[in-house]
């Protein structure tokens, strides 16, 4: 056994992030480690890679024990890992950033011609093809996590840690990576993925460790599961069905017609989106994230500018109005990243819980102190929000019960129209239940929902009507009750074969 | 339970700082070769030992309270406004100005004379928010070099075009304002007037408006998290615009009182000399940005100033003994906002926002 990691428990105060977990590894092998969001993985991963000590716990290396104080001795021994965001410097070229901390010198300066022919050698070796002069900022994010992985094979690891790595990758290039991480397999490196797209992972993994709530609760070979069996150890038990009515849409609610955002790539962020939702219908858009969902969100909600085309929100035009305007007129909005825009982490629950509320719950532009608390101690309530009171800051609450504040506050303003982007991102099941529930009874009520997801069972499970989105633009539209996953894949895909990756 | 711990630790940090500092200035003390007990004993009596030196302290600590509350504002926006020194000058010319050469009786001069402080201040800080918002110039640098330009630009003023004549000394200063628009002295025979009253009253109103009005909520969700404020409808321009006013103003206003109800006519350097613009600054800083807090450190520090001299006058220790202990506050509180501006940076990301 190369690698062992007995009993491992780390706790954060009274939280236990892993308990008793244990992990092996076989040279060679490539070994996957799924589940949710909080499940630990990534915990797991940053003790193995010194970036964390565990509170019990051991790890092995073939078969003597080890402990890394910090990534330089992980490094040391061998294990390198890629993160999830790539850490490059972009200005620097492709040759600088894999030599880096470990540059070829001349007697006193830095040897550029052998650490390009170093870097050239590597890259043949591994047949994982660069340039080694290219400035990183020049890739494409498929060579970019390519750079990253060479630069752990020339820090001379042997097992490689990869985080997340197909994320923010095109389907082509995710095919790519997967050949290119066999191939290292083949030549001997040992992989640890760490994912929670399932059909990649039964894709190129030997073995699969599932993970949730901290604890191992499962470990087989790849080729013995399948994705329910997968999912079901994920979350722990069979997922409960939401019982839905037909959806009986109304009049149109938002209307986009021909909007473009020119962007500053040579390829247009947004191109020629038109979509409507209707009153009483959930419109899903699919896609693998980084293709415009963003952009179509921001311009939506008045954030980003357009360059051209129409959006007309109850009949009235809001492209060029202010996000307070279009709220005002009928908007809500669960964003995105929650962090980035849903919170201000050193404000309080009430305090996050307010905003958007702020202009009712006030009179001669006093705030209405008793009723807020009211209000959002209700919210506490009905969601289930685990916080120590109303004056706790939001950075104290974990990432779930952040979203369902937001998610509380969001539904709260009562708006026609609500656009719900990755709403459950990150939250436990019985919060992910409750946010579900709510936007379908948001939408039997007769609300208008454009649900953005980069999950395909969220889409398939809430929306009405699912559009694909793919590099800016609108690739099909799909009828729910027909929609399956491998379709709306393939549309995800740009409409090219999604097969199995083959070896070449 | 929660807010007396939230309390407790906020509170913890400016007495660490004052702490340090003192233990600083004792170390300096001996050095100097002065009995640190008695200095200490000698600085608290020129600070706060009698009626008289109280007032004198609290009339020191008035333009500092002011300068503290606009900058206070400013940050809890999520705005650097290190213009205060500019803004201030220009808000004590306007009032000298307006005092001087407006017909009427004097309430009137004083009440014209307060606004024309509060806006002539608030538009010369309004106007880097505007070279902020329209040209992408960034604050830090724009509020800091219009200082320059307003100090110059009233020196000039009261040396050339509108200087005094009058009298034989030939100080670069106005004419002198007439007594009936005076604000009023609290106590006969002490220095302390009015605009401390002006000043607590503003304190107050600051916490107030911070803590319980809708603006005062946008204005700290917009310093919080500018994009969350944003996305939550908060109109960022405005309100920085508004925030920038507001807080030159109360510079403004810090020069005004200083005119009307200290020296009675714009002189040239007489407002920048003692570092009032500075004190005003190193106050917020202290306070975390709480106006009320802000008030208190303004205080604490003119009563290191005016105790500072008290020791001078009864000890062989030098005044650069307080100056040693301001230092170090200083140095702890830039090590905390070091350190909050790094936290900040972070949890953002690349947004460059401050």
């Amino acid at each position: 056994m190369l690698l062992q990691m007995d009993n491992i428990t780390k706790s954060y105060g009274s939280v236990a992030a892993n308990s008793g977990v244990s992990f092996n590894l076989q040279k060679g092998e490539i070994h996957a480690l799924i589940g949710e969001n909080g499940a630990g993985k990534t915990t797991l991963m940053r003790i193995l890679y010194g970036m964390e000590s565990p509170t019990s716990g051991e790890i092995r290396l073939n078969g003597q024990a080890v402990s890394f104080d910090s990534p330089a001795a992980a490094i040391a021994n061998k294990i390198g890992m890629v993160h999830q965001h790539f850490m490059l410097f972009p200005s620097f070229t492709i040759a600088e950033n894999i030599v880096i901390g470990r540059e070829p010198s001349k007697t006193v300066g830095f040897d550029r011609k052998k650490a390009i022919a170093d870097v050239d050698a590597l890259s043949k070796r591994y047949g994982m093809p660069v340039d080694p002069a290219q400035k990183v900022e020049e890739c494409s994010l498929g060579v970019q996590q390519r750079v990253e992985i060479l630069k752990v094979l020339h820090q001379g690891a042997e097992i490689i840690i990869l985080d997340e790595p197909t994320g923010v990758l095109t389907p082509l290039e995710v095919k790519e990576l997967l050949i290119a991480i066999k191939e290292l397999a083949r030549q001997g490196k040992s992989f640890i993925i760490i994912s929670h797209k399932l059909q990649e992972i039964i894709e190129v993994a030997d073995r699969i460790t599932v993970l949730r709530d901290g604890k191992v609760t499962g470990s087989m070979n790849a080729a013995d599961t399948n994705e329910d069996e997968l999912s079901r150890l994920m979350v722990g038990r069979e997922l409960v069905q939401l019982t839905r009515k037909t959806a009986a849409p109304g009049k149109p609610v938002l209307e986009v017609a021909d909007i473009s955002i020119r962007g500053n790539r040579t390829k247009p962020t947004l191109d020629g989106i038109s979509l409507h939702v209707k009153e009483g219908e959930i419109v899903g858009i699919a896609g693998i994230s980084g293709n415009g969902q963003s952009e179509l969100i921001g311009a939506i909600a008045g954030l980003a500018k357009i360059d051209s085309g129409s959006i007309k929100l109850l009949g009235q035009e809001t492209a060029g109005a202010s996000v307070r305007t279009i709220r005002e007129r009928g908007l809500a909005h669960i964003p995105e990243d929650r962090y980035q825009w849903g919170v201000a982490k050193d404000a309080t629950v009430t305090e996050n819980g307010l905003m958007g509320h702020a202009n009712k719950q006030q009179k001669y532009g006093l705030l209405r102190g008793a009723s807020i608390r009211e209000m959002v101690a209700e919210w506490v309530k009905r969601f289930g929000i685990k916080t120590g009171s109303l004056s706790t800051k939001a950075q104290y609450l974990s990432g779930g019960n952040l979203q369902k504040l937001i998610v509380a506050r969001e539904l709260a303003q009562l708006t026609p129209f609500l656009i719900a982007a990755e709403p459950t991102r990150g939250v436990d099941v019985g919060a992910m239940e409750i946010i579900h529930g709510e936007l379908l009874k948001k939408r039997d009520e007769g609300g208008a929902i454009l649900l953005v997801s980069s999950e395909l069972t969220e889409i398939l499970k809430l929306s009405d009507r699912i559009l694909v989105m793919y590099e800016g633009r609108i690739v099909g539209e799909l009828a729910s009750q027909s929609a399956t996953e491998e379709q709306i894949s393939i549309l995800m895909a740009g409409g090219k074969r999604h097969g199995k990756a083959e070896t070449t | 339970m929660e807010k007396l711990k939230q309390l407790s630790s906020s509170l913890i940090q400016p007495l660490l700082a004052i702490i340090v500092g003192l233990a600083a200035g004792a170390i300096a003390i001996a050095v100097v070769g002065g009995n640190v007990l008695e200095t200490y004993g000698e600085m608290w009596n020129g600070a706060f030992g009698s009626f008289f030196f109280v007032t004198n302290t609290l009339s020191r600590a008035t333009p500092i309270i002011l300068i503290g509350l606009g900058v206070a504002l400013a940050f809890r926006a999520g705005f650097f406004n290190m213009g205060s020194e500019g803004q201030m000058v220009l808000g004590a010319l306007s009032a000298a100005l307006t005092a001087i050469y407006l017909p009427g009786p004097g309430w009137l001069k004083l009440i014209a004379a307060l606004m024309a402080g509060i806006i002539s201040g608030g538009i010369w800080s309004a106007f880097a928010g505007w070279l902020d918002a329209r040209f992408r110039m960034n604050l830090l640098i724009t509020t800091l070099l219009l200082n320059y330009i307003a100090t110059l630009f009233a020196g000039y003023i009261v040396s050339y075009p509108l200087k005094d004549k009058t009298g034989s000394a030939a100080m670069a200063q106005t004419v002198m304002i007439d007594n009936s628009a005076w604000l009023p002295k609290l106590f006969s025979g002490m220095s302390l007037h009015a605009g401390f009253l002006i000043a607590f009253a503003g304190a107050l109103l600051l916490f107030f408006f911070m803590k319980y009005t809708v603006k005062g909520y946008e204005i700290r969700m917009l310093g919080g998290n500018p994009l969350f404020a944003g996305y939550g409808g908060v109109q960022r321009g405005r309100m920085m615009m508004l925030s920038m006013f507001v807080s030159g103003g109360f510079a403004g206003l810090a020069g005004s009182i200083e005119v009307l109800g200290t020296q009675y006519r714009y002189i040239d350097g007489a407002l920048t000399t003692p570092g009032y613009a500075w004190s005003g600054i190193m106050a917020t800083l202290l306070a975390g940005s709480n106006p009320l807090g802000t008030a208190v450190a303004a205080i604490l520090l003119a009563g290191l100033q005016t105790g500072g001299m008290g020791m001078e006058r009864n000890t062989e220790v030098p005044l650069e003994v307080s100056s040693i202990i301001q230092a170090v506050l200083i140095l702890f509180v830039s090590a905390k906002i070091t350190y909050s501006f790094i936290k900040r940076k972070k949890a953002r990301g690349d947004n460059g926002t401050v």
